[in-house]
């Protein structure tokens, strides 16, 4: 943009600010890198010298080992996953349909009911809890991932609403129109035009939806904590805590907690900034 | 014209109402309630008027580390509003700059941490601070820093600051990505009118750029203070329920968890959780308020 | 007094190809210069680079008679006038025009005089508490040369300025930006796309084509003695006829053309640069035809489309030979689609571009103006 007028100062700028970003960027790496590369190696290999890369002699699988023997981390693996994208599709199918019916059509009580579903975004589900435990307790959910999904369901839905339906409203409305004159129903008109259109919508939402549910701790922890509901959050927590002087598997099941997010933001991460990116600009 | 009912709208909107309803709004509002209540031994509810608060507020079994939760409460949502905002805004800023090299890719790393479970960074940085393993303090030896270090997460005086910062290294990149795609939102050519007109970068990042992206920032304000005020997991991984050493990293997400499930000696009770669950409604609801009311209608939205 | 010379600036992103390449311009004061071309042409970069937000890759520019490549934007003098106006959303329109002024440390009374006084030329005295969001287009138009006044500079850019805005204020708003221009005296570039702009606004008009100057001249040089088959074609509405054609004898003072279908065309321009058997482009502009034989070179045609403009219609003919030509003819005459008409031009009226597009030049061109009246 600004032309050279004192090169020496441009580049200096230029560089101070190429140092800070590099600075700050290698201190958010480097714990998470630390934790990995210790992870591949053996106890005195993790005492001796923490910040060596792990060579012939100080290379383990043992810590991968204890956790996978010692504890179901395949089964908490799965149960978040199940958690996760159920609520995940439920969100996503029910938070359109509402938002749809909040954007298109005005009716009585539209306005109170949009602002019955914005208050969900401000207001912390947590707050409820005691009462949420009561009702899964009645409902005889105690422990059952269902619990989850249901709570994480009315958790995503406020802002999935209120982001779709900003979206939706961008929707021309020469295309609903046609859709109507052609003779095709309501539910035809949101199913085969509405959705395919929201799609880059969609994909924000199921990030902004995705990241609290997997990583949550609250809920799994008071609503499923059984053996067999536990989510990986959960479950590495409660490994740490039992195994909190072995090394090798403390590391081990944090990066085997870290990888999958790893894995997953290398090949989403693009979409997801951008996501975010074009979200907060409205 | 005579109207049926509009059958479809009901259809669209029920799914999403019953599930809100009966499992958020709901609960909420049964814990509003339930805060009116005391619990027999044998579990029974019964009306207490607000004997819950009195006792919250009141008995200094309740109170002294009601309010103790309240002001570390408060010193964690400073601690990010002094650090992790602004650091924010400062990496948000350079990496705005026209011609920045790598930008995108700074973006991605520094964002990687916020998609972490809390629980995973609380003991990834319990290691790193552990003196047993003595990664920091290698590091600091480095620079000749090595007597600086101290089991910062294990002394009363420092753990709250030491789980702040360790909160706020996680999410500095949600300020970061959200003023980030404000000021990129700015066109370009008034940036450039004002550096036609003379204007220095860092006069053009005070008078012009910051101004514009003010309903940003409160915006992260916002979102900063319900964040904190809600804040559990990170404490609770790191420090247990007890928010030690001796509760001085206790805030009103563990106290709420405490109150409501007991520890040690004391039992818990769910209409005592319900009433400091409603004292945390309170404070929310408050810092909402006076978001919307007072800051959100006098900064304008710029539309370019 | 500011005088503006541009020597051989070229730009470079990439070190290898040129987005302008060795631009040469002496801009006078008080000139008002537009620089036209189609987009792309590098006419907005050349205006950046004077302005001082693009880099110079090679070359001099000087503004009175002092090199400033190396200066920034606020030590070369000028002011520049974006295409989105690029008003502060933030500060009032007072603040908007104060905010260089307070940049340059200006004293507060002396800019709050010069913003009153440029506030009463251009009638936005009782705007100026308002925000930029409160003020229509053409209101934002102004301001955004407000702004440009107060520095009182020596040098004014704009760029594309009325481009945003709808096709009555535009008309009106380029009025006054030419009225401004005579009270202040200013020294302007202007870029723009659009050649009914350049043609009523520029003292000099700057035609731009892959970043290099095309032609730069008068209004009047360039419509008459357009320097290649680019600004001939570009200049002027409907676009001049070209038929293809060879050269059959070539003399000092005239051309004589076998066209494509064996017809014959005598052109007046100078022949020296040409020999017989050259492959030429003959150019003939839709105005400079008649519909009638008075003309000494005659055409024969079927009408296959015309368009009423209520003073004047367009025709569009095939014409005997198989091209194709359009006829700008009198309004109150009515021709129908597959009239056959005859049309003529005498030889003064016509071009003659060589094989590599560079024009002959046209002996008597004003004499297309004298030759019309008697025709009429």
């Amino acid at each position: 943009m600004q032309a050279k007028h004192n090169g020496a100062t441009r580049f200096a700028t230029a560089g101070l600010t190429q140092i800070v970003l590099a600075g700050y960027t290698l201190l958010a790496l480097f714990p998470i890198a630390l934790i990995i590369i210790n992870s591949l190696k053996s106890r005195a290999g993790i005492f001796d010298d923490p910040l060596a890369l792990p060579n012939s002699e100080t290379f383990s699988l043992i810590g991968f080992e204890k956790v996978l023997h010692s504890s179901h981390f395949t089964l908490y693996f799965g149960n978040s996953l199940i958690v996760t994208i159920t609520s995940l599709v439920l969100i996503l199918l029910f938070g359109a349909m509402a938002a749809w019916a909040l954007a298109e059509y005005r009716f009585k009580g539209s306005r109170i009911l949009a602002l019955f579903f914005a208050f969900g975004i401000m207001v912390p589900i947590r707050l409820g809890t005691v009462s949420i435990l009561k009702l899964m307790v009645s409902l005889q959910l105690v422990n059952t991932l269902t619990a989850l999904v249901l709570v994480y369901v009315a958790q995503g839905l406020p802002l999935a609403i209120m982001i779709l339906s900003e979206f939706m409203q961008q929707i021309p409305k020469e295309l609903k129109e046609a859709a109507r004159c052609d003779g095709v129903g309501e539910f035809k008109i949101f199913f085969q035009v509405v959705l395919p259109l929201i799609r880059p919508a969609v994909a924000t939402v199921a990030v902004f939806t995705m990241v609290p549910i997997w990583n949550d701790l609250w809920f799994p922890l008071i609503l499923a904590p059984g053996d067999d509901t536990k989510t990986v959050t959960l479950g590495v927590q409660q490994f740490i805590g039992q195994y909190v002087t072995n090394w090798n598997a403390v590391l081990a099941s944090l990066t085997l907690a870290v990888l999958p997010v790893l894995i997953m933001y290398v090949f989403f991460s693009r979409q997801l900034i951008r996501g975010i990116t074009a979200g907060a600009v409205k | 014209m005579k109207r049926t009912f509009p059958w479809h709208i009901a259809v669209f909107l029920a799914p999403a109402f019953v599930i809100y309803a009966v499992f958020s709004a709901f609960p909420l509002i049964d814990t509003l309630r339930l805060s009116f209540f005391t619990t027999s031994d044998s579990g029974a509810q019964s009306w207490a008027g607000l004997l819950n608060y009195h006792t919250l507020l009141g008995d200094p079994n309740w109170s002294e580390g009601f309010w103790n939760a309240m002001r570390n409460n408060v010193k964690f949502f400073l601690i990010h509003m002094c650090i992790q905002n602004p650091l924010g805004l400062l990496l948000a800023a350079l990496m705005s700059t026209k011609g920045v090299k790598f930008a995108k890719a700074y973006q991605t790393a520094i964002f990687l941490p916020t998609l972490l479970s809390v629980v995973i960074i609380g003991f990834i940085w319990q290691l790193i601070l552990s003196p047993l393993w003595g990664v920091s303090e290698k590091m600091l030896g480095w620079v000749h820093l090595q007597d600086f270090f101290a089991p910062w997460l294990g002394q009363e005086e420092t753990a709250l600051y030491t789980l702040s910062l360790m909160s706020v290294w996680q999410f500095v990149g949600i300020p970061m990505m959200l003023i980030y795609a404000a000021l990129i939102a700015i066109p370009d050519e008034i940036i450039e009118a004002a550096y036609v007109e003379g204007a220095s970068a860092w006069r053009i990042f005070w008078t012009i750029r910051v101004p514009l992206i003010l309903p940003t920032l409160g915006l992260t304000t916002i979102l900063t203070f319900v964040g904190n005020f809600n804040a559990f997991d990170l404490i609770y991984s790191v420090k247990g329920a007890l928010a030690g050493p001796n509760f001085s990293t206790d805030i009103l997400g563990t106290y709420f968890y405490r109150a409501f499930f007991g520890y040690q000696s004391q039992i818990g009770s769910p209409t005592m959780g319900a009433a400091v669950a409603t004292m945390m409604f309170l404070v929310i609801l408050g810092g909402v308020a006076v978001y919307f009311y007072f800051i959100q209608r006098k900064l304008q939205r710029f539309s370019f | 007094m500011s005088h503006v010379s541009l020597k051989n600036l070229t730009k470079s992103y990439d070190g290898k190809t040129n987005v302008l390449s060795g631009i040469n311009l002496e801009i006078n004061d008080g000139e008002f210069v537009v620089l036209v071309g189609p987009s792309g042409c590098g006419k907005s970069t050349l205006l950046r680079m004077v302005c001082g937000l693009e880099e110079i890759t090679a070359g001099d520019l000087e503004i009175d008679r002092a090199r400033v490549n190396d200066l920034p934007p606020a030590l070369r003098g000028i002011a520049m006038v974006f295409q989105s106006y690029a008003l502060y959303p933030h500060m009032s329109v007072y603040k908007n025009m104060a905010f260089g002024l307070k940049v340059a440390g200006k004293d507060k009374a002396e800019a709050d005089v010069r913003i009153r006084n440029a506030a009463r030329i251009l009638k936005i005295d009782h705007l100026l508490e308002r925000l930029p969001r409160e003020l229509s287009g053409g209101q934002r138009q102004r301001v955004a040369i407000g702004r440009a006044i107060v520095r009182e500079p020596k040098l004014f850019l704009f760029d594309e300025p009325l481009s945003n805005l709808d096709a009555a204020l535009r008309v009106q708003t380029r009025l006054e930006i030419a009225k401004l221009h005579r009270e202040l005296q200013a020294t302007i570039v202007y870029v723009t796309h659009d050649q009914v702009e350049a043609m009523t606004l520029g003292d000099k008009i700057v035609v731009m084509h892959d970043g290099l100057i095309q032609q730069a001249g008068s209004p009047l040089e360039l419509y008459q003695q357009p320097a290649n088959l680019f600004v001939a074609t570009f200049i002027g509405s409907p676009k001049m006829n070209l038929l293809e054609g060879v050269v059959e004898v070539a003399e000092a003072d005239h051309l004589i053309v076998n066209l494509a279908g064996g017809q014959r065309v005598r052109a007046d321009v100078y022949g020296g640069n040409t020999a017989v058997g050259d492959r030429v482009n003959v150019g003939i502009r839709a105005e400079h035809l008649w519909e009638d034989d008075n003309g000494s070179e005659r055409f024969s045609g079927v009408v296959d489309l015309v368009e009423h403009l209520g003073e004047s219609n367009f025709l569009y003919l095939t014409l005997s030979t198989g091209q194709a030509m359009v006829v700008r003819g009198h309004g109150d005459r009515e021709v129908k689609i597959g009239d056959a008409i005859n049309i003529s031009a005498p030889s003064a009226a016509f071009h003659v571009f060589d094989r590599d597009g560079n024009a002959c030049k046209r002996l008597k061109p004003g004499n297309m103006i004298a030759a019309k009246r008697v025709h009429a």
